[in-house]
C-alpha cells in the first residue's frame, strides 16, 4: 500500500506522531510511506496513492493541492483538529485568516479530530477498519456532572481541592459535554476539556447555548425599561458577559473556522501567532501554546509561563522542584528533536511517554503558572511543586523570544514572538 | 431564500404565551406592523437558542428577535431569562468577530398590551437598519 503523509501549515505534532504508524500497523514494512513536509509539498509529484493523510491547517493557497490529492489518492484522511476543523489555528479566523476545514474542499474525507490526533485511530483507518464510535467524554471522565445552574464563572480553580465534582460545577467551563472520549484526557490533568474532539456539529454554538442556560443563577437586571414598554436588557453588560471575557476562545477554541459564523472582520495584528493569542485570557495561554507549539511546545509554553512569573516575582513564586521538573521537560524536548531528526521511532515513543509522565499529555495540560496542577508519579510531596491561584495584573511581560501585554482583566492586548 | 431587492426579513420567535398573545391583542386592536416581520410561534422563548438563531441568519433572515413573557412572568419557569442570557453571549460573540450585535435581539411583551409586540417589531427593524448602516451585518 502506498501512503502519503502531508504536513501543510502550523504545528507539526500530528505529522511527527505518524512515525508511530510503524508500531501500530501490522506489517508496516509492506507499506510504502512518503512523508512530505511544508515547502516540499507543492513540488511533490507521485501519481497514485492508496491513502493521502493531511496534517496541519489549510489556507486558501493549499486548496489546489488538497484537490489534487483527492484525484491521486483513493482516500483522503484529515488527521488532527487543525485539518478537520481548523483547530486552534482556526482562532485566527476571527482576524480574517481564511483557514479551511478539509471537508469543505473534499466532502468525503475521513476525519480524525483531536489535538493531538490519535495515532490508534489513524492506524485503524489505514488498515481499512472503521473507527469505533466513541462515547461522550463525560462518561469516561472521573468527575461527575450535575448540570446545576451556576452562580458564577470561575477562571482559575485548584483542581485537587475536589477531584470528584465536574469542573462546570465550579463554574469552570469544561467542554466535555460536546467532546468524545479521548486519549489525551486533559480532564485527568487538572484541565477542563478544551473541546478538541467534538462529538456534535456546530459544537461552539451548542456550548454557548449550554452555558447561557447553565448560567441561569447569575443575577442580571430584569426590571422593565419603560412603562408598558418592552425590555431590551440583553444589550446591557453584566456578570454574564463580563465573567466570560473571551466568548470566541471559550466556546469555539477548536472549531471557529468550522462554525457557521462568517469570517471575522477584525484587523489582523500581522502574524498568525499574534492573531491567535490576542484577545485570550492569560490563564488560557499555556493551554494554547501546549497544543500548537509543534516540536518546541515545551519551550514555547515555558517561555509564556515564565514571562508572567518573572513579572509577578514574589507574588507568583516558583519552587526548586518545579524548576527541576521543568528542566527535565526541556531536556526531553531536545532529545525529542534529535530523535525526530534521526527518524528514530523507538526513541520518539520513549521520549513522548516520558513527556506525558510529567506534563500529563502531549498538550502539556499539567504545566501551569507557579507549578503543576496535579501530582506527578515519583516526584515527592506535591506541595513542593503545586501551582497556586495567581492574581491578574496588567503589564508587559517577556521571556526568551516571547513578549506580551495584558490589560487589567488579564486579556492579551499584544503578542510578539521573535523568529 | 430569494428576496425582493431592499426588502428585509426579521424573524421573530414569539412564545405562545405573552409574546404571541401580545401580537394577537395587536391584531384585535388593528395595530399595523411591517411586512418584514415573519413570526414563528414557539412554546417558550427558552426553547430558542443559538442553533435556531444561526439557522435563521444562515437561511435568509436579516435579523432575529426572540420575544418572551415579561421577567418573573414566564409561564414555565425562567425560559425568558435563560434565552436572554444566551442572546447576551451571542451578542458578545458577534462583536468579538467584528459584526454588529444589533441583528439578534431579545424582548419581552405583555399579552394584554398589543403595542408591546408592535414596539418590539419596530425596535428590531430600527436596530437592523443601524447594523446595516454600520456595515455590520452578515450580508
Ligand atoms: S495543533 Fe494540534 S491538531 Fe494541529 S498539528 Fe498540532 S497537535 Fe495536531
Ligand atoms: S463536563 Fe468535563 S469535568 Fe464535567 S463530567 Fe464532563 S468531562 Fe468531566
Ligand atoms: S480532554 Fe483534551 S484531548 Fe480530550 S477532547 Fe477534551 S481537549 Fe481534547
Amino acid at each position: 500500500m502506498k501512503i502519503g503523509i502531508f504536513q501543510l501549515n502550523g504545528c507539526d505534532k500530528c505529522f511527527n506522531e505518524t512515525y508511530l504508524l510503524d508500531k501500530h500497523i501490522n506489517d508496516n514494512s509492506k507499506n510504502e510511506i512518503f512523508r512530505v513536509k511544508n515547502s516540499e509539498v507543492e513540488k511533490w509529484s507521485e501519481k497514485d496513492l492508496d491513502y493521502a493523510v493531511v496534517t496541519g491547517y489549510i489556507t486558501l493557497e493549499n486548496h489546489e493541492f488538497v484537490q489534487k490529492l483527492s484525484k491521486i489518492a483513493k482516500k483522503v484522511v484529515g488527521y488532527g483538529s487543525c485539518t478537520t476543523t481548523g483547530g486552534i489555528f482556526g482562532l485566527a479566523y476571527q482576524k480574517g485568516y481564511d483557514i479551511t476545514p478539509i471537508a469543505k474542499i473534499i466532502p468525503d474525507t475521513t476525519l480524525i479530530s483531536g489535538c493531538l490526533g490519535e495515532i490508534e485511530e489513524l492506524s485503524e483507518i489505514l488498515q481499512g477498519h472503521p473507527i469505533k464510535k466513541s462515547e461522550i467524554l463525560c462518561t469516561s471522565c472521573a468527575r461527575k456532572s450535575t448540570c446545576e445552574y451556576l452562580d458564577e464563572v470561575t477562571r482559575q480553580i485548584d483542581p485537587q481541592e475536589d477531584v470528584e465534582s465536574c469542573f462546570n460545577d465550579f463554574g469552570h467551563l469544561c467542554s466535555g459535554y460536546i467532546a468524545n472520549s479521548c486519549k489525551e484526557m486533559c480532564v485527568d490533568y487538572g484541565t477542563a476539556c478544551r473541546g478538541c474532539k467534538s462529538s456534535v456539529d456546530r459544537a461552539g454554538f451548542r456550548m454557548l447555548g449550554m452555558f447561557g442556560t447553565l448560567m441561569g443563577n447569575v443575577e442580571v437586571a430584569t426590571e422593565a425599561t419603560g412603562k408598558g414598554g418592552t425590555d431590551k436588557l440583553a444589550d446591557v453588560d453584566d456578570d454574564v458577559t463580563e465573567s466570560i471575557p473571551d466568548v470566541t476562545g471559550s466556546f469555539f477554541r477548536f472549531n471557529l473556522a468550522n462554525s457557521v459564523l462568517p469570517i471575522g472582520r477584525n484587523q489582523s495584528n500581522g502574524s498568525i501567532m499574534s492573531d491567535i493569542f490576542i484577545g485570550r485570557p492569560i490563564e488560557e495561554l499555556p493551554l494554547i501554546s501546549g497544543c500548537i507549539g509543534g516540536d518546541h511546545s515545551i519551550s514555547f509554553t515555558l517561555d509564556i509561563i515564565q514571562a508572567y512569573e518573572k513579572g509577578l516575582i514574589e507574588d507568583l513564586p516558583v519552587s526548586e522542584k518545579t524548576v527541576e521538573l521543568r528542566n527535565n521537560l526541556l531536556s526531553l524536548e531536545k532529545e525529542l528533536n534529535s530523535a525526530l531528526k534521526a527518524s528514530n521511532v523507538e526513541s520518539y515513543e520513549k521520549i513522548t511517554n516520558q513527556i506525558r509522565k510529567i506534563a500529563g499529555n502531549m498538550n502539556l495540560s499539567n504545566l501551569f503558572f507557579g507549578g503543576f496542577k496535579v501530582p506527578i508519579d515519583d516526584s515527592g510531596d506535591f506541595e513542593g511543586y503545586k501551582k497556586s491561584i495567581f492574581e491578574i495584573r496588567e503589564g508587559d511581560y517577556q521571556n526568551g523570544n516571547i513578549k506580551y501585554s495584558l490589560n487589567s482583566k488579564g486579556i492579551v492586548t499584544k503578542f510578539e514572538m521573535e523568529a | 431564500m430569494s428576496k425582493e431587492k431592499g426588502k428585509r426579513d426579521v424573524l421573530a420567535f414569539m412564545c405562545a404565551e405573552c409574546g404571541q398573545g401580545a401580537a394577537v391583542t395587536a391584531g384585535v386592536a388593528r395595530l399595523g406592523y411591517s411586512t418584514s416581520i415573519k413570526i414563528i410561534r414557539v412554546k417558550c422563548s427558552g426553547l430558542v437558542g443559538p442553533i435556531q438563531i444561526m439557522d435563521a441568519l444562515k437561511n435568509g433572515a436579516d435579523s432575529v428577535a426572540v420575544i418572551g413573557c415579561c421577567f418573573q412572568a414566564c409561564h414555565f419557569f425562567n425560559g425568558n431569562f435563560l434565552s436572554m442570557h444566551r442572546i447576551k453571549l451571542m451578542k458578545k460573540l458577534f462583536k468579538e468577530m467584528g459584526y454588529s450585535d444589533q441583528m439578534i435581539n431579545h424582548y419581552t411583551a405583555r399579552a394584554a398590551e398589543g403595542e408591546t409586540a408592535v414596539g418590539d417589531f419596530e425596535d428590531a427593524i430600527e436596530r437592523l437598519l443601524v447594523a446595516e448602516k454600520e456595515g455590520g451585518t452578515f450580508a
